[in-house]
């Protein structure tokens, strides 16, 4: 199996921002970073902000995208026949109607589990992954024995997650890539006919997103 | 499920959307993650709505794309977080936080 570092990055992962590339010259950064401290300087003695707060502000936010967002889509496909046929036809445009997007040139595509077919995804390169309904992806995702093993193995793989399909569900894996990062729209679970799209939506676990579990 | 973060933030979309490498915030330098936590904590404290910081961030960032002109090199526009700290100064005069 090939290691993160030798294969071509380029198509898995999107280009840099380029509103992030702007390259500051030193004079330029620190003016910049004068004017905040500034701001920091004043709010702080204003009593508005604490630093300790600020430290932690930002870290907050960059480990803590989660996948509620794909949670409310599949809640709405188990609801709304119309709308599953749409996310299933086009995930992008359809997501996109509940207000998620943020993609820059990948698509978005949702496969459906059925009594019969069972789906999981795997990113065999790298870890690319539908992030604007998912978020982050979990550190096994990266792990290099997921990302060879499930292609190879995808029922054992499963079982060591707790998952134990019977030997005729088929189990198709979808391998993500820079323009197609896929998504598992579980089965809805029995007995959950009462519940409605919000109570709906807080069953869906990001595993059962990824395929290693079910909702 | 709970989470920490505000989604009016985190999921701004279009011009204002947080600059992600997948998914991942991207900060180059301490200054830009700095103003980002500033103009996030006063917003959480009630100072104001998102919206607003949103609508003067957008406003930063059209006003610098229409004085450069339709064939501006893009190294030559303020960058996301430079657009964001000129719209939280003007923010705060106007919230009359002023540095006087």
């Amino acid at each position: 199996m090939s290691t993160e570092h030798d294969h071509d990055h380029s198509r898995h992962t999107a280009g840099p921002d380029p509103r992030t590339v702007k390259h500051h010259t030193q004079e330029q950064t620190q003016v910049l970073e004068d004017r905040v401290k500034k701001l920091e300087a004043l709010l702080v003695a204003k009593g508005l902000v604490s630093s300790v707060t600020l430290d932690k502000m930002a870290d907050i936010y960059e480990h803590d995208l989660g996948p509620m967002n794909g949670a409310r889509v599949v809640a709405r496909a188990w609801v709304d026949p119309a709308y599953k046929s749409r996310l299933l036809t086009n995930a992008t445009a359809a997501i996109g109607e509940l207000g998620f997007g943020g993609l820059q040139g990948e698509h978005l595509v949702v496969v459906e589990n059925t009594p019969k077919v069972h789906n999981v995804v795997v990113c065999t390169l790298c870890s690319c992954y539908p992030w604007p309904v998912l978020g982050l992806p979990p550190t096994w995702y990266k792990s290099a024995p997921y990302r060879s093993r499930v292609v190879i193995d995808p029922r054992s793989v499963l079982q060591e997650f707790g998952l134990n399909l019977g030997e005729s569900v088929e189990i198709r894996v979808w391998d993500s890539s820079a323009e197609l990062r896929y998504m598992v729209l579980p089965e809805r679970p029995v007995g959950t006919e009462r519940l409605d799209e919000e109570e709906l939506a807080k069953l869906v676990s990001r595993d059962a997103m990824v395929g290693v579990a079910k909702a | 499920m709970s989470r920490l973060t505000n989604p009016h933030i985190a999921e701004m979309t279009g011009l204002a959307s947080l600059p992600r490498s997948s998914g991942e915030l991207v900060f180059h330098d301490p200054w830009e993650r700095r103003v980002f936590a500033l103009a996030v904590s006063l917003c959480d404290q009630g100072y104001y709505q998102w919206d607003e910081f949103r609508d003067y961030l957008i406003a930063e960032i059209v006003t610098a794309e229409k004085a450069a002109g339709p064939n501006a090199d893009l190294a030559s526009l303020p960058s996301y977080y430079e657009s964001w700290l000129a719209a939280f100064e003007k923010l705060l005069a106007k919230k009359g936080m002023t540095l006087a």
